[in-house]
């Protein structure tokens, strides 16, 4: 701070002294007054709402009606005998084993192509990555119309290849899967920008030296490349498991959670709860219950980090 | 990377180009079912180009909704939540990168969790939020929950941490201290970080679709994406695929362009989300 000349006239000692405790008041809460905005938003939208969704998990609300009845674990107890809320859970699941390692694997495969100095490679990433820009609800537009039956462009081909016609959504095995396919590809060129970052920063020395050594291609992924992008993996895996656990936009405009339920998700789940039946309690015990599944997948994922990745990008 | 012998680099084309046409493909399709005639869908065979090329379905939908209005209502919530959020990001990184105060880095902490919660996982408590606040149906209740952004504050944290002291030090010498050496010195260098931020929100919230469902009732506040979504959801539009994907590709179109343009500007900016987040 630029110290400046205040009061130069003989009686203003004292409003001297008082202008200097306030700047140096200001001083202090200088800092504070900066993250306030911050502060002030996340504080309502973030860190409230995690606590509130506790505390509400442990009433039973109808919005209907402003009375509020504590009942404990009640909530709790409902969604354990519930077979729904365990149907959803293991869609969920499956959804995210569907997912993840398959985009991850081809992101990383397309990032490694990509990482070479080919021509037309803009080209190549814009086409790869663009699905990421599209909104999902326009993405599930464009599936929806993909997937219909008799007139849609995979049973055309489908049919070329011999399979029969396949009602894709209304199916009860296959509902989840075309929900997969969908999600696989909107989210893989992105997955494949963040692999390319990861690849950028492994230095050539590395690659010289295994070539040096006589590694072979396949030798030099699985020895050098692989490791060098653990870190990147492992945040990727993360992000990309959170994601899974909070698809919805898909279910909503796609299946709408069914062929029955066989394609209820978590959010949907949580949607169906609080805003169609007006059971905020119920609604918000599910939440909490994915906020710990969550917190416990990072945390589990952070403790694996230190354990496994010896490696700082 | 070494270069890569011939057959290799064949090889690795072909891949791409398979990949490439895969994810091109659908938007092709689309695109061709935008401008074909209603009935024209319904072949059991597939016709690629559209047998008379019509601009119907495009009117169709500005008759059948308030599109320009979805329109409006999009530009002014993603383009008003990136407007605070620079006030509030810039505000609060400068604090954390370059100010020392007791109980820095527990607010850091707490700053983090925004980044490590799921966003859907809070919907119902943010809804009665907004309702209490008498917000519901409004374009500020879609926008009020992004107003502060955990990932913008740590991308400009890590910029203005870079700056050297030597150059805030000289700059006070000069009489270009505090809230001037903000504006004059550190904004200024770190303007690709606010680049990257600003499309990355942007492109997030142009996107987004469930949170402006639950807390929208009517026409009055509802973005593209819900237009989309419930216009697909009525008895006109899910008979209607021409129109449909008429529908679509007018959301998607600008964003689209400005993406192939800038393609690399956008790339990097995600890039950088992936690091950041």
């Amino acid at each position: 701070m630029p110290d400046q000349t205040h009061g130069s006239g003989a009686g203003s000692a004292s409003t001297w002294e008082k202008g200097r405790a306030r700047r140096r008041a200001l001083a202090l809460a200088r800092p504070y007054l900066y993250i306030l905005p911050t502060f002030f938003f996340l504080f309502v939208f973030t860190h409230w709402p995690i606590l509130r969704t506790f505390y509400v998990s442990f009433f039973k609300w109808n919005m209907a009606s402003p009375r509020m009845e504590f009942v404990g674990f009640a909530n709790y107890a409902q969604a354990r005998s519930a077979p729904l809320f365990w149907e959803v859970l293991r869609n969920n699941i499956v959804f995210a084993i569907g997912t993840v390692p398959l985009t991850l694997a081809l992101a990383l495969a397309l990032a490694l192509l990509i990482n070479q100095k080919l021509r037309g490679l803009a080209i190549y990433r814009a086409l790869l990555f663009y699905p990421t820009m599209i909104p999902m609800a326009a993405a599930a537009m464009i599936w929806l119309w993909i997937l219909t039956p008799n007139y849609g462009l995979l049973n055309f081909y489908g049919k070329w290849l011999g399979l029969p016609d396949i009602h894709w959504l209304g199916h009860s095995k296959l509902a989840l899967w075309a929900l997969v396919l969908v999600g696989v590809w909107k989210r893989v060129g992105y997955y494949m920008v963040i692999y390319l970052a990861g690849l950028q920063v492994i230095p050539d020395y590395l690659h010289e030296a295994a070539i040096i050594e006589g590694a072979n291609p396949w030798q030099r992924f699985w020895r050098v490349t692989f490791p060098l992008l653990s870190p990147t993996t492992f945040f990727v895996g993360l992000m990309a498991v959170i994601d899974s656990f909070q698809a919805i936009d898909q279910v909503y405009l796609m299946t709408g959670g069914g062929p029955g339920n066989a394609t209820n998700l978590f959010i949907f789940y949580i949607y169906q709860n609080a805003f169609r039946f007006f059971d905020m309690g119920y609604g918000s015990a599910v939440s909490a219950i994915l906020f710990l599944i969550l917190l416990g997948l990072t945390v589990l994922a952070f403790r694996t980090l230190h354990r496994r990745v010896h490696y700082a990008a | 990377m070494p270069r890569s012998r011939p057959l290799w680099r064949l090889a690795a084309h072909a891949i791409l180009f398979v990949a490439a046409l895969v994810m091109v493909v659908p938007l092709v399709w689309i695109v061709l079912t935008a401008f074909k005639e209603r009935n024209e869908v319904f072949s059991l065979v597939p016709q690629w180009l559209p047998a008379h090329p019509t601009f119907n379905n495009f009117l169709g939908v500005l008759d059948a909704m308030p599109f320009w209005r979805y329109y409006w209502n999009t530009l002014v919530v993603a383009f008003g939540i990136l407007a605070v959020q620079l006030v509030t990001i810039t505000l609060a990184a400068y604090a954390f990168a370059r100010m020392e105060f007791p109980g820095r880095d527990a607010l850091f902490i707490l700053l983090l969790v925004q980044l490590m919660i799921a966003p859907q996982s809070t919907v119902i408590q943010n809804y009665l939020t907004v309702t209490s606040l008498g917000l519901l149906d409004t374009k500020l209740a879609i926008m009020a929950p992004y107003l502060a952004s955990a990932f913008g504050t740590f991308l400009l944290r890590q910029t203005f941490k870079g700056i050297p002291r030597e150059l805030e030090e000289a700059a006070a010498l000069d009489g270009c201290g505090g809230f001037r050496f903000l504006f004059h010195v550190a904004i200024p260098l770190a303007l690709p970080g606010y680049l990257a931020f600003g499309l990355v929100s942007l492109t997030y919230h142009w996107n987004e679709f469930f949170w402006p469902l639950v807390v929208t009732e009517t026409t009055n506040a509802r973005t593209l994406t819900l237009g989309l979504g419930i216009f697909a959801q009525t008895a006109e539009g899910s008979a209607d695929w021409t129109m449909l994907m008429a529908m679509t590709l007018m959301v998607i179109a600008v964003p689209l362009v400005l993406f192939l343009v800038f393609q690399k500007r956008f790339i990097n900016s995600f890039m950088q989300s992936g690091l950041g987040g």
